[in-house]
């Protein structure tokens, strides 16, 4: 019970620290008024330019970081589930080759933000709708063909993505592309926040409704229609619900790697593997830890780090203590 | 056979006394075709390269010094080129034929080597970053010498300048140095005025050079330059080009002035505008964004045209200490004495827009 309030509190405790976190030096009681002015009527005492940067900038950011560090999070643990298989992360099905394909054909066209996110968010929709097309064999789709069909459809859009960098202009476009596809918190406004946290929550919704069934579905497909469990339906379920997630997170901040396969583990080190606890703990540890990340990465140097270079040099590391301590038994 | 080779030497002899101001070498080339006279230059990082004396085929993977070779009117020199020199509007308006030139070189200065060969360039004018590419070794096992230049200044686009100019020969260096005397014409000009402005009315300059993906041009490079020629600070304390920077260290810098450094400018300009992340920042509040001008390459970098960029940002930063510097007189001027175009007054204007023409 204890854990699990921690867990709850841990990644909006985060939340709130972040807004006192950046480059410019804003004093600690400035950000609290402008905090408590948002919900009470307060007399302001501060300039405008002071609160654009907590409420227009910080803001924004860290609750982009949440969404996505918690969407990914949890994405990843009902794929490891589904698949069952612990290497497997949100982009199993090619959905972030085909998001960043269409974030780099934006960027190439000079099209604005708007732009370039629907361009990014259809493409991953696509590309995850062909890679089931592909599975699907006598009304079935095979865990098996699933993981290969995605590596067909990822490497075909890494392919065109290619494409994309190298027709692009070296002095602007290509260094656009090449940050983007490092992931990137700093596009974030609160317009973008609003448009991306309804995809995120009801795939959030969504997997948490069918987190007990993960646990039936993580024995096998056989086992589990033996139970009762319509696998079919229940994947397709799955499929959509991390599918509208990792779409979203990626058509707003860029392929961020590492989170959706490393955190699910971190949970599972705390909670167990059960999913209806492993999931509402990943959703946590994902939101708490790009929370920091990306709290590095805005404030450490002048230039802006790249999120997808945290995470993986934060990640691999830990994946590989991991790998160590269970003997690759994953137990 | 004694007789034969006497008659080799006098030959030779012969030759080398004719032209006493170049020095002459036969090519050591295994091919059996005659050898062609060739002449020694060094180039940045000290290497002596042969090349042919009368320079009449090279190719050039640096996007912006296709334009410094257009200006010397040797742009029909060039049989291999970037995709990006081949895109720019200005350079296709003013040398159609740029279309037929073929690629052999991507984006990021990488070659297919076939496709070089296959052009029969006698040189490769190459900038110089640091390394050298890693096919040059390739190139020299076919006689294809790769002559590097320096890029990282505006000091550097003098002496890039004047190497091109060495390389292509006698017609091309005196253009050379024609576009250099004018240059440091413009540059006195600037600096005669800049230089006494003091350090607290001295604009704080931010320089972007994406729109969409934020990124910005930071100190030790070309921008920076002439920034500070033009009598303002770059407000960003980050090194090199296209650094990607948060929105609050925007705010912390909190530039008097930014410039959109990239197409599409006018856009991004107005994205910047109607950001409210970017209300507050001075120069947005002071009405102080402006649009970078873009022509036969990007005026604001490695071009011809930097030497109108210093005029241009000095206008734009100080426009009452430069009453008398007409901006479209002198772009005009330019054009028609490097380019061998004359602006139409619609024609100036994209050119300030950084349109297509």
């Amino acid at each position: 019970m204890i854990r699990r309030l921690i867990l709850l509190a841990v990644p909006f405790l985060l939340l709130f620290v972040s807004l006192f976190v950046g480059r410019l030096d804003v004093g600690p009681g400035d950000v609290l008024r402008i905090v408590a002015a948002q919900l009470f009527p307060i007399q302001r005492s501060w300039s405008e330019s002071v609160e654009i940067i907590v409420v227009q900038i910080r803001l924004p950011r860290a609750l982009m970081a949440m969404c996505v560090g918690g969407g990914l999070s949890i994405s990843g643990a009902a794929f490891q589930g589904m698949f069952r298989n612990p290497l497997v992360s949100p982009d199993v099905l090619g959905v972030s080759a085909a998001s960043g394909f269409g974030a780099a054909l934006a960027i190439l066209l000079s099209r604005s933000t708007l732009e370039l996110q629907v361009l990014a968010f259809g493409f991953g929709l696509a590309g995850v709708a062909i890679t089931y097309l592909l599975a699907r064999v006598y009304q079935t789709t095979p865990v098996l063909m699933l993981v290969l069909s995605g590596v067909v459809v990822a490497a075909f859009f890494s392919a065109l993505l290619s494409g994309a960098k190298y027709v692009a202009d070296p002095e602007s476009k290509l260094p656009a592309i090449t940050y983007w596809l490092l992931g990137s918190f700093n596009a974030a406004t609160l317009r973008t926040v609003v448009t991306v946290v309804p995809a995120i929550a009801v795939g959030t919704i969504g997997l948490l409704l069918v987190s007990w069934k993960l646990n039936l579905l993580s024995m096998g497909d056989e086992e589990a229609s033996a139970l009762g469990v319509r696998t079919e339906q229940l994947k397709a379920a799955i499929i959509v619900c991390t599918t509208l997630i990792t779409a979203a997170a990626v058509s707003t901040s860029g392929v961020i790697g590492w989170v959706g396969l490393v955190m699910p583990h971190m949970a599972r080190t705390l909670v167990g593997p059960d999913h209806r606890r492993l999931l509402p703990a990943a959703l946590s540890v994902g939101a708490s830890y790009l929370l920091v990340i990306d709290g590095v990465a805005r404030t450490a140097a002048a230039v802006e780090i790249p999120i997808g270079i945290l995470t993986a040099i934060v990640g691999a590391p830990y994946f590989a203590y991991l790998l160590r301590r269970t003997s690759g038994t994953w137990q | 056979m004694r007789s034969a080779r006497l008659a080799v030497i006098v030959a030779l002899v012969g030759l080398a006394l004719s032209q006493p101001t170049v020095s002459w070498s036969i090519a050591q080339s295994s091919s059996p075709a005659p050898s062609r006279p060739t002449r020694q230059v060094t180039d940045i990082t000290g290497r002596i390269v042969t090349i042919p004396s009368r320079v009449s085929r090279v190719a050039d993977p640096w996007h912006a010094n296709n334009g410094m070779v257009l200006m010397m009117g040797a742009a029909d020199k060039i049989v291999a080129t970037t995709l990006q020199a081949r895109r720019q509007p200005w350079f296709r308006k003013l040398f159609p034929r740029i279309e037929q030139v073929p690629a052999a070189f991507d984006e990021a200065g990488d070659v297919n080597i076939e496709t070089l060969i296959s052009t029969r360039p006698e040189v490769v004018l190459m900038a110089y970053g640091g390394t050298v590419p890693r096919w040059k070794t390739t190139a020299d096992a076919y006689g294809i010498p790769v002559f590097m230049m320096p890029n990282t200044s505006l000091a550097d686009l003098k002496t890039t300048a004047r190497m091109t100019g060495d390389v292509l020969g006698p017609r091309e260096s005196a253009r050379a140095a024609e576009w250099i005397r004018y240059f440091d014409d413009n540059i006195r000009r600037v600096t005669a005025v800049t230089s006494r402005i003091p350090a607290s009315e001295r604009p704080r300059v931010l320089h972007t050079a994406t729109g969409t993906i934020l990124t910005i041009d930071g100190v030790k490079t070309v921008i920076d330059d002439w920034i500070t020629v033009a009598g303002g600070v770059n407000a960003a304390t980050v090194v090199s080009n296209a650094r990607p920077v948060g929105m609050e260290q925007i705010a912390a810098w909190n530039p008097d002035v930014i410039i959109v450094g990239t197409a599409p400018n006018e856009e991004n300009r107005r994205a910047i505008l109607k950001d409210p992340r970017w209300s507050q920042i001075k120069a947005v509040r002071t009405g102080r964004v402006y649009v970078n001008p873009t022509g036969v390459y990007l005026w604001d970098r490695h071009s011809a045209e930097a030497a109108l960029q210093v005029l241009w940002a000095a206008k734009t930063l100080h426009p009452t200490r430069f009453p008398d510097l007409d901006l479209e007189k002198e772009t005009k001027a330019f054009y028609a004495k490097f380019f061998n175009h004359t602006l139409t007054d619609a024609e100036y204007e994209t050119l300030m827009r950084a349109t297509a023409p």
